[in-house]
């Protein structure tokens, strides 16, 4: 149980990543559009994510530093700057997203009208990051969110054709009535959804937060290997229920229930109320990643104390930070913003903030002075230099696509 | 540039890759503040510098609100950067850390006023997490 245990911060970190609330509908979009066609993206996406993770949390390990204050350092406030600013707009669109996320969740369960449940949503976040134990919170979250195995399990239970499937995965475009550009926006945006920065800040900041030395360099990959590819997991079933069930007649995919669709006729009522309690906990997981991140990146770029392992006094700014964040979320929320659209625009800032943030991750994993012995083998800086290469395209790709597409419409 | 440590030879340090824009640490090994810029010993501006004259030694590190104008040129007003003296810093390796503690400091007054204005009011402000490990971020070092 403990092993489980401490993988949670690597299963807590991929549910942001891979299925918060912008994802959940993205994935169920793509399957209902295109079947199994792009999933060649997500696992690029979960192999890119897996190598940076990999160093982010090593480097964390080994030195104590986390993400963000090894990007000033390493790239100086210039370029630093505009990473932090493309990241914390995406955290914030994300954090307010999810918020959004957790109160439609809620929705369906009681048919209350979603922004009834934003304040309490948010209030809740706040209460875990104010009071809860960093471990805590990852355990809950993280293996709560597990409940989104749903959607392999309704897969399996819909019976489908699985050498069409197989078929699928193959194709590059499986309708004719889709055109190649939006084809690609959405390869972008998968991509982008797997790699997003935020994931690298929580990841290596929880490093620091638990503690690792260089005694959890095994802990630290075994999160990275167990936690990413069960996040991409995820994502491919959701892509899959909506190929089998939604693809076929031309359900094109608009909300959250429609992605719950495929789910509820497979498996009733039980699988359906198991996938609601997935989606709750990994919306409200996402958001306190977010939330977290948010923190986390302004304060490591400034020097201010930060941790949840700190009495909140203790770590002052980056709690007002925090609050005044979730306040604005909320405000957003309140001007009836679909959350789902506010997560569309943040693959905008993705484009900047992705290669800004790999590449110094690249470099200190490297630096002897940091990590001694354990810098980086040829293979994974070879596969490093790989994804750098493959980001920097996404990233030159990524605002063309979304303006040709009129953002995949 | 060079600095003597303890009991060693000279160490070198490049400002840009060792000082400029790593994090300080007090002596608690608690963050208060990333080196901004830094203060050196006078170099008289416009006149011949004589050939036997020592070089220019690092007096102090800077923190404040240099970072807008090393982007976009400048210099901000001395009164508003707040100095923490070269003689203070007890080692330079992947953080800066320095051999006094932080409320000796004037980096962190906003950190202080936040402390005891806003965040220290709210209820369990003032909580420690339970069980916690007692984290010290003071590992690694060079």
């Amino acid at each position: 149980m403990k092993r489980i245990f401490g993988l949670a911060l690597g299963i807590l970190t991929a549910i942001g990543g891979f299925v918060d609330i912008g994802d959940l509908v993205t994935n169920a979009v793509v399957g209902s559009r295109f079947g199994l066609s792009l999933a060649w993206t997500v696992v690029v996406g979960v192999i890119g994510i897996c190598v940076f993770a990999q160093m982010s949390g090593r480097v964390a390990a080994v030195s104590g530093r986390a993400t963000f204050e090894l990007i000033r350092e390493r790239l100086g406030p210039r370029l630093a700057v505009m990473n932090l600013g493309a990241s914390f707009l995406i955290n914030l669109m994300t954090l307010t997203a999810e918020i959004g996320g957790v109160a439609l969740a809620l929705q369906l369960v009681s048919s209350v009208n979603y922004l009834l449940w934003v304040p309490f949503a948010a209030i809740a976040v706040w209460l875990v990051i104010w009071r809860v134990k960093f471990q805590i919170m990852e355990n809950v979250a993280g293996l709560v969110g597990l409940c989104l195995i749903g959607f392999a399990v309704g897969l399996f239970l819909l019976g489908p054709d699985w050498g069409q499937l197989g078929r699928q995965v193959l194709q590059e475009v499986s309708t004719s009535t889709e055109k190649a550009s939006t084809y690609w926006f959405y390869a972008v945006a998968l991509f982008g959804a797997a790699m997003t920065p935020y994931e690298v800040f929580f990841f290596s900041s929880g490093a620091v937060e638990e503690g690792w030395t260089t005694k959890d360099l095994a802990e630290s990959r075994a999160n990275v290997l167990v936690g990413f590819p069960l996040g991409g997991l995820l994502s491919l079933a959701i892509a899959g229920c909506a190929a089998v069930v939604l693809l076929p007649q031309l359900i094109g995919v608009t909300a959250l229930s429609q992605v719950m669709l495929p789910v509820a006729m497979a498996g009733g009522k039980l699988l359906l109320a198991l996938i609601i309690l997935g989606i709750v906990a990994a919306t409200a997981g996402a958001a306190l990643e977010t939330t977290l991140s948010a923190g986390y990146t302004i304060a490591q770029f400034l020097g201010w104390p930060w941790g949840k392992f700190r009495a909140p006094a203790q770590a002052a700014r980056f709690h007002l930070l925090m609050i005044i964040c979730l306040l604005v979320g909320i405000g957003t929320l309140m001007t009836g913003v679909d959350p789902i659209q506010v997560t569309e625009f943040s693959v905008v800032f993705s484009a900047v903030a992705l290669p800004l943030t790999y590449l110094p991750i690249l470099i200190v994993a490297n630096d002897p002075e940091y990590m001694g012995e354990h810098v980086n083998g040829r293979v994974l800086n070879g596969a490093g230099l790989v994804y750098l290469v493959i980001i920097l395209a996404a990233a030159i790709a990524a605002i063309p696509l979304m303006i040709i597409t009129g953002a995949g419409q | 540039m060079t600095t003597a440590s303890d009991d060693q030879s000279p160490r070198w340090l490049d400002v840009h890759l060792h000082l400029l824009d790593r994090q300080v640490l007090d002596v608690h090994g608690v963050p208060i503040a990333v080196v901004d810029d830094l203060e050196l010993s006078e170099v008289p501006a416009g006149q011949e510098i004589p050939r036997d004259t020592s070089p220019p030694v690092i007096t102090a590190l800077l923190s404040g609100p240099a970072l807008a104008t090393r982007i976009f040129g400048g210099r901000p007003p001395e009164s508003r950067m707040v100095r923490t003296p070269w003689i203070a810093v007890r080692e330079v390796g992947v953080v800066i850390k320095l051999s006094v503690g932080r409320d000796t400091q004037d980096l962190s007054w906003t950190e202080r006023w936040v402390r005891d204005h806003v965040i220290g009011r709210i209820p369990g402000g003032r909580h420690t997490p339970k069980g916690e490990h007692a984290q010290s971020n003071d590992r690694g070092g060079s």
